[in-house]
């Protein structure tokens, strides 16, 4: 098999001071890819990255370019550039000088230099930008040297550490549309860093969901999001109903007290799982046609569909529908097949996906507690 | 209430001021008298000009505010780069406790103790005579070197810490990327580090008092040995060009100062 894994990280771990950032990471990038490296804060993303770049060393483990070993390449001999969260622009320099930085470490003739930065200016839409100061400059345009500086050394590897944190909504989807164009047109393999999942989602070729400094699971957007590895991922990537339920046999589960067909198969006879129901592939139906009853408890009204929470049998699902609902309402619940998915009991199990709390301060402060541990 | 407040700034300013004022008028006075102003004169200028031993003495303190002041500035950046960066808590603390003693020690603590080391050293390697230049400049690069690292540690807390490893990613060595991009970022830190130690050496007298030999006289300690006779009004008059000579320094750095601040205003705009 020919060897086209770009980067490849082996069994990378890294410690400090005792601690576990990152635990046996096993990752491969293809040539051209964008992955994205998908998790909250502390799961050990941007560690990832850092060790890519070369400014953190592994405890163990190697980190392999083109097949071969880079462990002890500093960062200024690899062939990768790196766009950093707040930029870090040279405040110094003017737009052009930062942008030609990396050309005049490498000594490129002057006149060579002026032409593909000229080229860059035009590329990132900043003509004419050559003289101003970095602090003139706003988020997007600050957003956009940053990216001229890094890919005019034509690396191999661009990294990307929530590079579009800092913008606003409407900007951050405008450069998630620029930067998709930039690689596609450059055919460089972009890694990127977000805590962000519709951005990763909609921006990657590959999804890699971290947490806790390890891998939980690897695969395009349709994957990670239609067959999530376990509840982790599954409430990380969009809302998700997590039950706890049994798998009577191939493609038929039993939860909320009642038997399902569903599409998955290969698990034991009556071993005992995780089922996830997304909340927009619950029908309400007439009870008479319902498979499962339940009351209204909550209704949120957000624009395109309803946001209700029903309570059956002492667990609250969430669901989406256009219709309107009202609190102390009756109403069936009806699931395809297809709108089931079974996953083996993890370490996460019965942690996520029950909205008996819900509410969004509420999910506010579980979030701050999870950055503080 | 607005007149009392106005009457008591004129106060201070008449406090702080006159001293220098009368200083300035009494250098230009033809008589010798310190009480009777006998016209307008600039003989003691002349005198000055004249006084070869004076303008040793001015040379002397010149070279010696320069030098030393430009060794503290290196010497005490790097110790400033290398205190911020140190991983470990105490380590750093340690660092700069052992930084601020030499400020806060009484300066004749410090003289003592230099001349005591000096002379011991000298000693051991067997000679007679050793304070003088060498020993002063070491003298002034050691109560200077605090200055300039606490002038630079603040713009070091300042500077992106990402700046860096954004030079290293685009292909700097680290040695390159402390010139390239550090040291521009904290040279204001480090100039007014290097304002600071020339001032403090020039006007230094209780540790170059005791750290200098007989064939090394600086302007401090001319005037010092020279007021143990009588005080002539060329003093006055040296007085006032070292003030004049400081005052132009002080409008300096602050144009400069203003300078990159309406700068950096201009760009935040």
């Amino acid at each position: 098999m020919t060897n086209e894994n770009i980067v490849e990280l082996k069994n990378i771990t890294v410690t400090f001071d005792g601690e576990k950032i990152l635990d046996r990471i096993n990752l491969a990038i293809k040539d051209k890819e964008f992955v994205t490296l998908l998790g909250p804060s502390g799961c050990g993303k941007t560690t990832t990255l850092r060790v890519i770049a070369g400014f953190v060393s592994p405890t163990e483990g190697d980190i392999l370019f083109d097949g071969k070993a880079v462990n002890h390449l500093p960062p200024h001999k690899r062939q990768v550039n790196t766009i950093f969260q707040r930029y870090a622009l040279f405040p110094h320099l003017n737009v052009f000088e930062n942008i030609a930085f990396g050309l005049r470490v490498k000594k490129v003739p002057e006149a060579e230099i002026k032409k593909q930065v000229t080229d860059m200016l035009k590329l990132v839409n900043l003509s004419g930008y050559e003289k101003r100061n970095i602090a003139k400059l706003s988020g997007g345009q600050q957003q956009r040297v940053a990216i001229a500086r890094a890919i005019i050394n034509r690396p191999k590897v661009l990294l990307l550490d929530e590079p579009l944190a800092a913008l606003d909504l409407k900007l951050r989807k405008d450069m998630q549309v620029e930067l998709k164009n930039i690689q596609k047109s450059l055919g460089i393999t972009f890694i990127f860093v977000t805590h962000d999942q519709e951005e990763a989602l909609s921006m990657s070729d590959t999804v890699v969901v971290m947490n806790e400094g390890v891998i939980q699971q690897i695969g395009t957007p349709q994957d990670i999001y239609n067959e999530p590895k376990n509840a982790f991922v599954a409430d990380f990537i969009g809302e998700s109903n997590i039950l706890d339920g049994v798998m009577k046999e191939d493609f038929l589960t039993s939860f909320s007290g009642r038997e399902f067909t569903c599409l998955d198969s290969g698990f034991a006879r009556n071993e005992r799982v995780d089922i996830v129901v997304r909340p927009e592939d619950v029908d309400i139906v007439p009870e008479k046609d319902a498979m499962l009853l339940g009351e209204v408890t909550s209704v949120t009204f957000l624009g395109v569909h309803y946001e209700i929470i029903v309570d059956i049998g002492g667990f609250k699902w969430m669901i989406q529908t256009t219709d309107e609902q009202k609190v102390g309402d009756k109403v069936g619940l009806y699931i395809e097949p297809d709108a089931i998915h079974v996953m083996k009991k993890s370490k996460y199990s019965g942690m996520y996906g029950d909205y008996s709390t819900f509410s969004d301060e509420i999910e506010h402060l579980s979030d701050l507690e999870e950055d503080e541990n | 209430m607005k007149h009392i407040s106005r009457i008591y700034t004129a106060l201070v300013m008449v406090f702080l001021y006159a001293p220098i004022a009368v200083m300035v008028v009494y250098s230009f006075n033809a008589s010798r008298s310190t009480s009777v102003f006998g016209g307008f004169s600039l003989k003691w200028y002349a005198e000055l000009l004249n006084d070869s031993s004076t303008i040793e003495a001015l040379e002397n303190t010149l070279v010696l505010a320069v030098l030393s002041s430009l060794v503290a500035t290196v010497l005490g950046t790097l110790s400033a780069v290398g205190i911020f960066s140190m991983k470990k808590k105490w380590a750093k603390t340690a660092a700069m406790t052992v930084t601020n003693i030499p400020m806060m020690n009484p300066d004749i603590v410090t003289g003592i103790s230099l001349m005591l080391l000096f002379v011991f050293v000298g000693q051991m390697v067997g000679s007679k005579n050793s304070l003088g230049f060498g020993t002063m400049l070491i003298a002034h690069i050691t109560f200077n070197l605090p200055y300039v690292i606490l002038s630079v540690l603040p713009k070091l807390r300042q500077t992106d810490h990402h700046l860096a490893e954004a030079a290293q990613d685009l292909g700097c060595t680290p040695f390159m990327a402390f010139f390239k991009v550090i040291l521009p970022s904290i040279m204001p830190g480090v100039f007014s580090g290097l304002m600071m130690a020339f001032t403090l050496s020039l006007d230094d007298f209780v540790i170059s008092y005791f750290t200098t030999g007989p064939d090394f006289q600086t302007l401090p300690i001319k005037i010092f040995s020279m007021t143990k006779r009588r005080v002539t009004p060329d003093m006055y008059a040296l007085s006032t060009l070292i003030f004049l000579s400081v005052l132009l320094l002080l409008i300096l750095s602050n144009v400069a100062q203003a300078r990159s601040e309406k700068r950096r205003e201009g760009a935040k705009a």
